[in-house]
């Protein structure tokens, strides 16, 4: 075995596929559920313009656990899409490292999928073809990648929706095409930046009911960035607060409660009183 | 007695209307044609009486110098129209992409561009025919006039193309390659259709320029044979015949445009 390879239950991949191929969790699958799968260390974004530079993160590091999902929450334009765009590669931070597993992530792959708030489907393609995209791209036989694609049509609730085209679907469904376009590749890490800021608040429950069901099924990692502390605290296991500009951790929340939760619960209550009155805090309005 | 109420919602009433629009603004073309040329009383402005009997006595039998078939100046005019377009959509296809893709690139040679482009038509005329013979030559004026509006469409598609479109696909691991064939290319399909459109148009304007030193061919050798023999209702036949197929082709166009955009979800 050269360098760069490594076999994962009789596959191979190298170094390139680690960023190109399908089903990257499994090159993490000697990891156990609950111990650290990505790492953020010292992540620092500094913004230069002619006259000033801008630090919009400052020095953050934090651990995310196989199996988790973990919420960022922070005031207004504290930058935790920012966090989120270093992670995935899209952006590169000033400074700082992001490891999953031992493998240093540099540019964008497919080991990191995400879905984007305003969709970013292809509009050119059908519900279907948008799910497969990935699979297309790393070379995925036709007929297989049917027969996964079926399979997330259905859990998604898309499947009479699977030869329509984007703009003949509500926003509730494009997100869930979102949603399906990312899960389908088994991405080792999945990130989700505001996935339901664009939608109104009875899609969004539902939505958020629907994630919690396909997580059910399919154990994943997700770094979930919402401005929604409701949202936050149904959906994850972790909430990472953040302070105001430049973004520094003030605080990691470790949520109880196994899901689907009680939205009303009293214990959340608390919690999200707590939160709430920090944000507001940091408000730089105030 | 029978009466309709039109129906906004209903396709085949609207489709009724629009092709009664069409002929209401055909019938009073012609008839505003007539009340102006009457009234000039000019001899280089022809009635429309006389233009449609000149049209119809080429039709019948051929051009009254030479005897020629209309369909033989029509055939080298399509020849020269559809090599112009070929070569226009054969070089500008890779190169918007290409410069629509690479910004750096385009920065470079949008002066070349810019420069080049206010030229009109007729002026490459007599170069490209003394250079390229009187074959390549004519078809090179056409592709000039498609060219520009062709490339600038796709180039400025290339630009519109959604930067969260190209951002997905690399969470999904696509190559350069990858990005290029997949989400460039289709994103910029309506584009494309639409500077075929309005470069189809724009080469019909350039049949006259490009055809005007052709010894025997062409629709526009014809109106410059006739204007200078002084037969100006033939003269004004070739340019109705210029016009029918000038809409013949941008309307083929228009209608394969509108049904992609349609079917890809997008608007151009």
């Amino acid at each position: 075995m050269s360098k760069g390879e490594m076999v994962i239950e009789g596959e191979k991949y190298n170094s390139k596929d680690r960023v190109r191929a399908d089903h990257t969790d499994k090159l993490y699958a000697h990891i156990p559920e609950g111990e650290t799968l990505l790492s953020i260390r010292d992540l620092n974004v500094t913004y230069r313009t002619d006259e000033k530079s801008t630090v919009a993160v400052d020095n953050l590091s934090f651990d995310i656990k196989k199996g988790e999902l973990v919420s960022i929450v922070g005031p207004s334009g504290c930058g935790k899409s920012t966090v989120l765009r270093c992670i995935s590669g899209l952006l590169q931070p000033t400074s700082g490292t992001i490891m999953i597993g031992d493998n240093k992530c540099t540019t964008a792959g497919s080991d990191r999928g995400m879905v984007f708030q305003e969709f970013a489907l292809f509009p050119w393609r059908t519900v279907r073809k948008n799910i497969e995209f990935g699979l297309e791209i790393a070379g995925v036989p036709k007929e297989e990648r049917r027969e996964r694609s079926e399979k997330y049509l259905k859990a998604m609730g898309l499947f009479e929706f699977a030869d329509s085209r984007i703009h003949e679907l509500s926003g509730g469904m494009k997100q869930r095409v979102g949603i399906a376009r990312a899960m389908i590749m088994h991405p080792a890490v999945i990130l989700m930046d505001e996935p339901f800021g664009a939608l109104d608040a009875q899609t969004r429950n539902i939505l958020q009911e629907s994630l919690v069901k396909v997580l059910k099924n399919s154990s994943r990692t997700i770094v979930f960035v919402t401005h929604s502390v409701d949202e936050a605290l149904y959906l994850s296991d972790r909430i990472i607060v953040l302070s105001k500009r430049p973004a520094t951790i003030h605080k990691i929340i470790e949520v109880p409660g196994d899901r689907p939760r009680d939205r009303v619960a009293p214990e959340y209550a608390a919690m999200r009183k707590e939160i709430l009155s920090y944000l507001q805090s940091q408000n730089t309005m105030n | 007695m029978l009466s309709i109420e039109y129906d906004e919602n209903n396709p085949k009433h609207r489709m009724v209307r629009k092709a009664i629009v069409i002929v209401i603004s055909l019938v009073t073309f012609v008839i505003l044609w007539w009340v102006v040329t009457a009234l000039m009383n000019d001899r280089n402005f022809p009635t429309p009486d006389k233009v449609f009997e000149a049209l119809w006595n080429l039709i019948l039998y051929g051009d009254p110098i030479g005897g020629h078939s209309v369909w033989d100046y029509i055939a080298v005019s399509l020849k020269t129209f559809i090599t112009g377009f070929i070569l226009a959509l054969v070089v500008a296809l890779p190169l918007g992409l290409l410069l629509g893709y690479v910004g750096p690139l385009r920065e470079f040679t949008s002066p070349w561009i810019e420069i080049v482009r206010p030229i009109a038509p007729i002026a490459w005329a007599p170069i490209f025919v003394l250079s390229f013979g009187s074959q390549l030559g004519p078809a090179l004026v056409v592709f000039i006039g498609i060219f520009f509006p062709l490339l600038t469409n796709i180039i400025f598609g290339v630009q519109r193309i959604d930067q969260n479109w190209l951002d997905a696909s690399k969470t999904l691991g696509a190559s350069q390659g990858q990005l290029f064939y997949k989400i460039v290319l289709p994103a910029t399909v309506p584009y494309i259709l639409n500077g075929i459109k309005v470069g189809l148009g724009v080469g019909w304007m350039c049949i006259v320029a490009a055809e005007i030193y052709n010894k025997f061919g062409g629709i526009g050798q014809y109106l410059v044979d006739m204007v200078n023999g002084g037969l100006m209702s033939n003269a004004f036949a070739a340019i109705i015949i210029i016009a029918v197929l000038g809409l013949a082709t941008t309307g083929v166009a228009e209608y394969a445009s509108k049904i992609v955009s349609r079917r890809m979800g997008m608007d151009a």
